[in-house]
């Protein structure tokens, strides 16, 4: 992805400082020093990194009202495309401004299996929202935000599959016309709910709420991988498939940040004259990877700046953490 | 804030943990091996910051002072199971076992008993398997790097289908086989995805429920990461399973009643059938859409096909070499 790519998607006029607060919790650092620690034991450098690592920046209220907010965007897509329905309207009140989810119909599936997945997935995901919202409380859950879920060239569907030159630069991809592009609209938003979890594992200092959000990332990592290993075996007959997945997933990796490869495409690899799969979005550590709250923004934001509003969150999360990483 | 369904189990998780930990040091005349555990630990005891993480003189002194546990102990704990892991993927992908090299550590070294090349006549199959085997064997270097001189070696692992062995026994609890049957898990790829299916979500649930307990936020992220990546594992062999139809998705019930006749009372384990024809049940949650966790303790009750408490059976014949050693007794 050259710089014109990520131009395609959103401008980036406006490039504000990094905020210190989001920085300090990038997992890539966190992946970095944790080697650091195996090699010294007790070294001086172990030390530091773990007084930087216990410097939690983010209170918890605010991280799992973060967290709620990237799952009414999740908890949509399924129950829309599951059902022609949304959540019901008592699961969407909260503090802030309460948005409506907007332009996602139910999905016709034609594999009998993939519809069993999708049910199941979004019923996990109703629960999520669920959770969240009881354990945040009446007065502290957040509302939904506005979210967009359309496929009109505008829509931040169209948006990243033209950025992914899935489609053209003013095209339209209807996520909700077919299995696979469905899938390929569920492989946009899952992978990066996995990554949030994984990211707010560093500033969670509840323990009880740390084991609940344990817990859900896992599911979501359950989620992401069969979607993942649908798109991957629809790929055999349908290669495509397999090379689209690669493309959002650059789309992604440049919009988070240049510095880190974050994120991964589905395509095997070849060893020893075997192919190898690649569910796993993982590193050769086999640790999978994580973000930060401004970079999962990046993502959901269709920007590689620094922004608070934009791609499937028209205008900006519910909450006190919704700007984006500038990058 | 509020919870609604998690803090009994980590508190009970805490009490057997302590329990546990007695148990060791005084079974183990635990001074020595504590001290080399601790020197590990220190990288984040001797913090300028005031981490709750033990010091160097943790001491088998079972009061309440002594709850937090060294991180070094849940990580060799994650790589006592990390053997098991590495071991069946990497036989079962290419008939050979773990590098000799990777399997060295404190303690008393074990070998492995069984293992065999699985057939992989469905192309797809084999590409998962090698993905997962990959996988697995990183998370093994991973948490030797991460342990390092305080790294745990292999212990004896049953992953034959003898009769005492951990896919035989939980084959039988479930029902599965007969009960003088035997189950070959490299006999076929429906048997070896079983295979898988026994000790994968184990493992998860293991992660989730020892994670909440670790202090330094490094090992706390790295955790959470491997299980990310192990959750992506587990899905892959569920979902596999869930398509092979309704024999498939029966037997992954039976084991899974078969796991739960082990680690306690509480249904927190799930096979891959939905509540009915129109739904799966890949992920196995809660209503919350929660994943189970389960304690070091009844991770282990599975993984030695024992509810009561001991310190060996099944997969680990000699037990595990881990402070973590013991099953829980509360089932």
């Amino acid at each position: 992805m050259s710089t014109d790519d990520q131009q395609l998607i959103e401008g980036t006029a406006s490039r504000p400082e990094a905020d210190s607060t989001l920085r300090s919790e990038r997992r890539e650092f966190f992946r970095a020093a944790f080697g650091a620690v195996a090699v010294t034991a007790a070294g001086a450098g172990a030390l530091a990194i773990a007084t930087s690592a216990s410097a939690a920046t983010i209170a918890d209220n605010d991280m799992g009202n973060f967290l709620l907010q990237l799952e009414y965007l999740g908890a949509q897509y399924y129950s829309y495309a599951v059902t022609g329905a949304g959540l019901p309207a008592a699961q969407l009140t909260g503090v802030g401004t309460a948005g409506a989810a907007t332009g996602a119909r139910q999905v016709t599936f034609t594999d009998p299996l993939v519809a069993q997945y999708a049910k199941e997935i979004a019923q996990d995901l109703a629960g999520h929202v669920a959770y969240l919202r009881t354990t945040l409380g009446t007065d502290g859950a957040t509302a939904q935000p506005a979210i967009d879920l359309g496929v009109t060239a505008t829509g931040a569907f169209s948006k990243l599959a033209a950025g992914a030159t899935i489609v053209a630069t003013g095209g339209t991809f209807d996520v909700y016309a077919s299995d696979e592009n469905f899938l390929l609209g569920a492989f946009m938003i899952e992978d990066v709910l996995v990554t949030a979890y994984n990211g707010a594992s560093t500033t969670i200092t509840d323990k009880t709420l740390l084991s609940a959000l344990l817990g859900i990332l896992s599911s979501h990592a359950h989620h992401a991988a069969v979607i993942r290993s649908l798109l991957y075996a629809k790929g055999v007959a349908t290669p495509a498939l397999r090379t689209n997945a690669d493309k959002i997933s650059d789309v992604r990796d440049v919009l988070d940040g240049t510095g880190t490869d974050v994120d991964q495409g589905i395509s095997p690899t070849t060893v020893s004259g075997n192919l190898v799969s690649n569910i796993v979005p993982a590193g050769a550590d086999g640790l999978a990877y994580g973000r930060s709250s401004g970079q999962v923004l990046n993502v959901l934001y269709l920007n590689s700046a620094a922004v608070s509003a934009g791609g499937f969150f028209t205008a900006g999360l519910n909450g006190a953490v919704k700007t984006s990483t500038a990058n | 804030m509020t919870d609604t369904d998690t803090p009994i189990q980590v508190l009970d998780a805490g009490e057997r943990r302590r329990d546990e930990r007695r148990r060791f040091m005084q079974l183990a005349g635990g001074a020595t091996l504590a001290m080399g555990l601790a020197a590990c630990g220190g990288s984040s005891s001797s913090s300028p910051t005031p981490t709750p993480t033990s010091t160097g003189t943790a001491t088998p002194t079972p009061t309440a002072s002594s709850t937090v546990a060294l991180d070094v102990d849940y990580l060799n704990f994650a790589l006592q199971l990390q053997y098991l892991e590495a071991q069946y993927f990497a036989w079962a992908t290419t008939g050979a076992g773990v590098a000799a090299s990777l399997l060295t550590g404190t303690g008393t070294q074990g070998t492995v008993t069984g293992g065999a090349q699985v057939t992989f006549s469905t192309a797809l199959l084999g590409q998962y398997a090698r993905e997962i085997a990959a996988g697995e064997l990183a998370h093994l270097g991973f948490l030797r790097s991460a342990t390092g001189a305080a790294a745990a070696a292999q212990p004896a692992l049953d992953i034959s289908s003898s009769a005492t062995g951990g896919f035989t026994r939980i084959a039988r609890a479930g029902g599965l086989i007969g009960a003088s049957d035997t189950f070959d898990p490299y006999a076929s790829e429906l048997n070896f995805l079983l295979g898988a299916f026994m000790i994968q979500d184990v493992v998860v649930s293991a992660y989730r429920g020892a994670i909440p307990a670790i202090t330094n936020l490094l090992y706390v992220n790295a955790a959470a990461d491997m299980l990310a990546t192990k959750s992506y594992h587990a899905a892959m062999i569920r979902s596999q399973l869930y398509a092979l139809g309704t024999a498939a998705r029966t037997a992954t019930d039976q084991l899974s009643n078969g796991r739960d006749s082990f680690d306690g009372v509480t249904d927190i384990d799930q096979g891959v059938s939905g509540a009915d024809s129109t739904v799966s049940n890949v992920t196995p949650t809660d209503s919350n859409g929660i994943v189970f966790g389960r304690t070091t303790g009844q991770a282990l009750n599975v993984l030695y096909t024992n509810h009561a408490a001991v310190v060996g059976g099944g997969f680990f014949p000699n037990g595990i070499i881990s402070t973590y050693f013991a099953s829980s007794d509360a089932n």
